[in-house]
């Protein structure tokens, strides 16, 4: 699946995996992942193995402590010869029972395998979210 | 915003990691601002921190130059859109200061071509940052 089209690359990390996310839908954002995938959060350097495993549990964990999750402003280098899309975008985040919502500025760096995520490395502008 | 670039994929790379990245390790001021329109803009984005123009660039980096005796990039991993004039690099980036101790970060760069120089550079860190 080496030859999968530019718009797949940003297709999985918007209308797939970002859309499962702000949306709370655990299997959708599931299934962009490989079993054996890996998530690592950079900046505290926070390591997730696992899809059913430690990348659920993250999810779980995220979705449980927010009212409203929101990612947009996305600007994408997507490159087809390394099966690699690393994105930029802000996210927006309501803590549970918070009036206030928290903005971040990050960006992830996906690296697919046969089209879906192999490896994911996460950078955040503030404090860890995916704990 | 979207910038028209006039390198390939060969030329993306180079001017990240040959003209920008050896001639940073190299203390090379005015071959890496070379890399730099004059409207250029730098953001650390971890830190929040932007330089925008290639004076506030150029103060910068005699300031990152001159507070570490070496600095080593290596361990790059490119990914890059010559469709949209984008390159991506992670890497590991190794401070050491007059007294020997050493900084290491883990981090990732974005830049934006516009024709054949950098326009916007995006700098996401693992640590603390040295870029102020």
């Amino acid at each position: 699946m080496a030859d999968l089209p530019y718009e797949y690359y940003v297709d999985i990390v918007t209308k797939r995996y970002f859309d499962g996310v702000d949306n709370y839908n655990m299997e959708q954002v599931l299934d962009c992942f490989h079993e054996d995938a890996v998530l690592t959060e950079v900046t505290s350097m926070t390591v997730h193995e696992g899809r059913d495993a430690g990348i659920r549990t993250m999810f779980e964990g995220l979705f449980a402590a927010h009212d409203r999750i929101w990612h947009g402003n996305f600007v994408h280098t997507g490159d087809t010869e390394t099966q690699a899309i690393c994105s930029q975008f802000s996210v927006e985040v309501t803590p549970k029972g918070a009036a206030d919502f928290l903005r971040y500025e990050n960006c992830n760096r996906f690296y697919l395998k046969d089209g879906k995520f192999d490896r994911v490395f996460v950078y955040m502008s503030g404090e860890n979210l995916l704990k | 915003m979207q910038y028209q670039s006039s390198l390939g994929r060969e030329g993306l790379v180079d001017l990240a990691l040959q003209q920008y990245f050896a001639n940073v390790d190299k203390k090379d001021l005015d071959a890496v601002l070379d890399c730099f329109h004059d409207n250029a803009m730098i953001t650390v984005q971890t830190a929040f921190t932007v330089h925008a123009g290639k004076e506030n660039i150029r103060r910068m980096f005699v300031d990152f130059m001159g507070a570490w005796e070496t600095i080593v990039h290596r361990d790059f991993t490119c990914t890059v859109d010559e469709t949209n004039g984008r390159i991506t690099a992670c890497f590991t980036a190794e401070l050491t200061d007059n007294d020997g101790n050493t900084t290491v970060l883990h981090n990732t760069n974005f830049w934006r071509i516009r024709e054949n120089k950098f326009q916007e550079v995006y700098i996401y860190m693992s640590g603390e940052n040295p870029l102020t």
